[in-house]
């Protein structure tokens, strides 16, 4: 990841994907006559509106199905859109924030499970390159598991970016009752870790043995029947 | 938890295939190799040895691809200009994500899908899901690939329109799936039939068309060099078939017993002879007349080349330059590339005349060109000779006039077409002249060559000469050294004898 800039912990920033490009996480779960559609994908959302449906017509003739669909495709990307948009004018404090993102997926046979910490005043930060470094690294031969492993960190960075505008709503309107309280509020929020709490041996920055297990990736293979048990849990 | 599953393809990317050149239309770029053709492996890939900057010979277990030739300077190593221009928004550093370094990981990834499968068309779905990146991003690569015809490209689709090509050739497939039933009901198959209707653009064929029969598809020339037909027929399906009104009837002997009469008795007056022979246009006696076997070659062609002008205004119904055989039958592959204006022109008449004709043309008319201006008669004599042997077009009046008219343009004096009577004999004298002055040429060239042969004899002789002579020499000198050393032995046996004696 590229060195932080130098934003001040305290300002708050004009709401946005704490990632080098607004990208939104777009998921798809679509039921239409009996089928049903899942997907989710990684959205440009300063590309123009027209490509939504260019995208729907698409997937929907790629993937051989209804003529429905596609419409119903592109609403869920709309609205999703829609909703990402409505967040912009606002700010979120982002304070000096070091949150834990968690995986704990499965792409058609591999199964991953892991957790790391992500910097998310770091505004230039990339899932994707992460993902792609994940991948190669493991050896993971699955090209699908790069997008979802990359979906998946947006999609929580996106939820802490909520989150976080959500407190700096709280904090002004409280700011006009009480001054001075800003360190308070984030440390109330949960995902939030203090960075001295986190490097508690002061004399090297290397975790604890005990916490290795933690951080640890773990990726494995499913056979057959796993991936069915896997599949019947998802869709109950 | 993502838990769509479209068929994955967990097969390592094979290493830098190499490209191939192929026969036009398609290229097969070589990345770094030589030589021959091999056929694309559809099913297991082999991974293909890696290309090494000097050229080698491709391995054969190696993979090929075929991609059209107006994507040839595509190579996974770089970007090139043409990218950078149809997909500005990943070099102009406006969007981070959207970089140089994102667009060659998308493109490069989804050429090496499709390759690893080259048979089957790859989705843009199948190939959004494989790759870390924002969906617009890859749709706008896929599409910039497949417009290029970088994926999804096989050599079948071959008659597939260019992408700018294709307002023009959807209105007229339209145009060609339609009315190619209803216009063949009425033309049969066999050649003896009323006026032909081009399948896509509607005209009527006149002077030559190009018949498919295995789909029954009628062309007019001008399409066909176009390339105006059907998704999955290929050049080679079309036959030539020539158009004239020779064809709608065939002349019969009496027929053709009486031009000749008529043409003997009224000459150049073609209305009389067309009245005498009956039932014939005047046109069509002409065009008859001169496609009859009289057994010479001989200055037909003048009508190419320079006089070409002037013969049209002699005569400007003269059908000769669609007259070549009737009974050839020519299977052309047009330029396919016909974008340039002036080669579809070119590609247009020449499928009109035929290759040979063509080429006489050609020919004719780069000697005429850079003799013209010489005033020489005797020019057009010699570009005439080099056409000799393409027709079979006869020598007529016509013929003997265009040689009279030919030299007359070229001393200025404008031909009157009306003074020319018909003699065969003069023709002949004519072909008897041309025949000596041939013969002469050979004579000479046999005493030429006569003299040389004369020449190296005496060389030789000479040679052999020299050779004595120089053996003659060797032989002095060895016997001057024999008798120097034993002189000089017994001047050395003398002095040892001496100085035994002194000392």
């Amino acid at each position: 990841m590229k060195p932080l800039p130098s934003t001040s912990s305290k300002t708050p920033v004009k709401f946005r994907m704490p990632t080098s490009e607004n990208l939104v996480p777009i998921r798809l779960d679509i039921e239409v006559g009996g089928q049903r559609f899942k997907d989710a994908f990684t959205w440009n959302i300063s590309d123009p509106d027209s490509e939504v449906s260019v995208f729907a017509k698409r997937t929907q003739k790629d993937l051989k199905l209804p003529l429905a669909f596609a419409t119903q495709i592109a609403q869920s990307i709309q609205t999703q859109q829609t909703e990402f948009r409505s967040y912009k004018g606002q700010e979120m404090l982002t304070g000096e924030k070091i949150v834990p993102i968690k995986l704990d997926l499965r792409v058609n046979r591999t199964l991953i499970k892991d957790q790391f910490l992500w910097d998310l005043n770091n505004f230039d930060s990339d899932p994707e390159e992460f993902s792609k470094t994940f991948c190669n690294d493991l050896g993971i031969e699955d090209p699908e598991v790069g997008p979802a492993v990359a979906f998946a960190i947006r999609e929580q960075l996106y939820e802490i970016a909520i989150q976080s505008v959500a407190t700096a709503r709280e904090s002004r309107n409280a700011k006009k009752g009480r001054r001075g309280e800003y360190s308070s509020i984030s440390r109330s929020t949960g995902a939030a870790l203090d960075l001295m709490k986190l490097f508690s041996n002061r004399y090297s920055g290397v975790r604890k043995r005990k916490e290795w297990d933690v951080f640890e990736p773990m990726v494995d293979m499913l056979s057959n029947e796993e991936v069915e048990k896997w599949r019947d849990l998802e869709e109950a | 938890m993502a838990s769509t599953e479209p068929p994955a393809a967990v097969t390592p990317p094979s290493s830098k295939p190499n490209l191939l050149p192929l026969a036009s239309p398609t290229i097969i770029t070589p990345s770094a190799a030589a030589s021959v053709a091999v056929a694309p492996t559809a099913s297991s890939s082999s991974p293909a040895t890696p290309s090494v900057a000097t050229p080698r010979p491709i391995p054969s277990d190696a993979e090929v691809f075929h991609i059209p030739s107006y994507s040839c300077w595509f190579s996974l190593g770089d970007i090139s200009e043409c990218e950078i221009r149809c997909l500005p928004e990943f070099f102009d550093s406006r969007s981070p994500s959207r970089n140089p370094k994102a667009y060659k990981y998308i493109r490069d990834s989804i050429v090496k899908q499709f390759r690893r499968n080259p048979s089957s068309k790859i989705t843009f779905t199948e190939v959004r899901k494989t790759l870390v990146a924002d969906v617009i991003s890859i749709r706008k690569v896929f599409d910039f690939l497949d417009a290029w015809g970088l994926i999804n490209y096989s050599p079948a689709a071959l008659n597939k329109p260019l992408k700018w090509e294709d307002k023009d050739s959807k209105s007229s497939q339209h145009a060609a799936d339609s009315p190619a039933g209803p216009s063949l009901d009425s033309t049969p198959p066999v050649r003896e039939t009323s006026k032909r209707l081009c399948g896509s653009c509607k005209s009527v064929c006149s002077i030559a068309c190009f018949a498919s029969d295995k789909y029954d598809i009628t062309l007019c020339a001008r399409c066909f060099v176009r390339g105006n037909y059907r998704v999955g027929l290929s050049s080679s399906d079309f036959k030539r078939v020539e158009i004239s009104d020779e064809m709608k009837t065939d002349w019969t002997e009496k027929e053709t017993l009486q031009l000749l009469e008529a043409v003997m008795h009224y000459g150049d007056d073609w209305k009389k002879v067309a009245q005498h022979v009956g039932g014939r246009s005047d046109k069509d006696c002409i065009t008859h007349f001169i496609k009859l076997p009289m057994g010479e070659q001989f200055a037909s062609s003048a009508e190419f080349g320079s006089s070409i002008n002037k013969l049209n205004q002699m005569k400007d119904d003269n059908n000769i330059s669609s007259s070549s055989s009737p009974s050839k039958r020519l299977c052309l592959s047009p330029l396919a590339d016909a974008s340039n204006p002036i080669m579809a022109q070119a590609a247009f008449l020449s499928a009109l005349a035929g290759t040979g004709v063509a080429e006489a043309a050609a020919q004719a008319a780069v000697t005429a060109v850079s003799e013209m201006g010489q005033g020489e008669p005797k020019a057009d004599i010699r570009s005439l000779h080099g056409v000799q042997g393409l027709q079979d077009a006869s020598i007529t009046s016509n013929g003997s006039d265009v040689l009279k008219s030919v030299e007359e343009a070229h001393s200025g004096v404008n031909p009157k077409p009306e003074e020319k009577k018909v003699n065969v004999e003069e023709v002949e004298e004519e072909i008897r002249r041309v025949a000596e002055v041939q013969m002469k040429q050979i004579q000479e060239k046999i005493v030429h060559f006569e003299e040389v042969d004369s020449q190296i004899e005496k060389e030789w002789k000479q040679m052999e000469q020299m050779r004595d002579i120089l053996f003659y020499d060797q032989l002095n000198l060895l016997k001057h050294e024999r008798a120097i050393r034993k002189s000089g032995q017994q001047a050395a046996e003398g002095v040892r004898t001496q100085g035994d004696y002194v000392s």
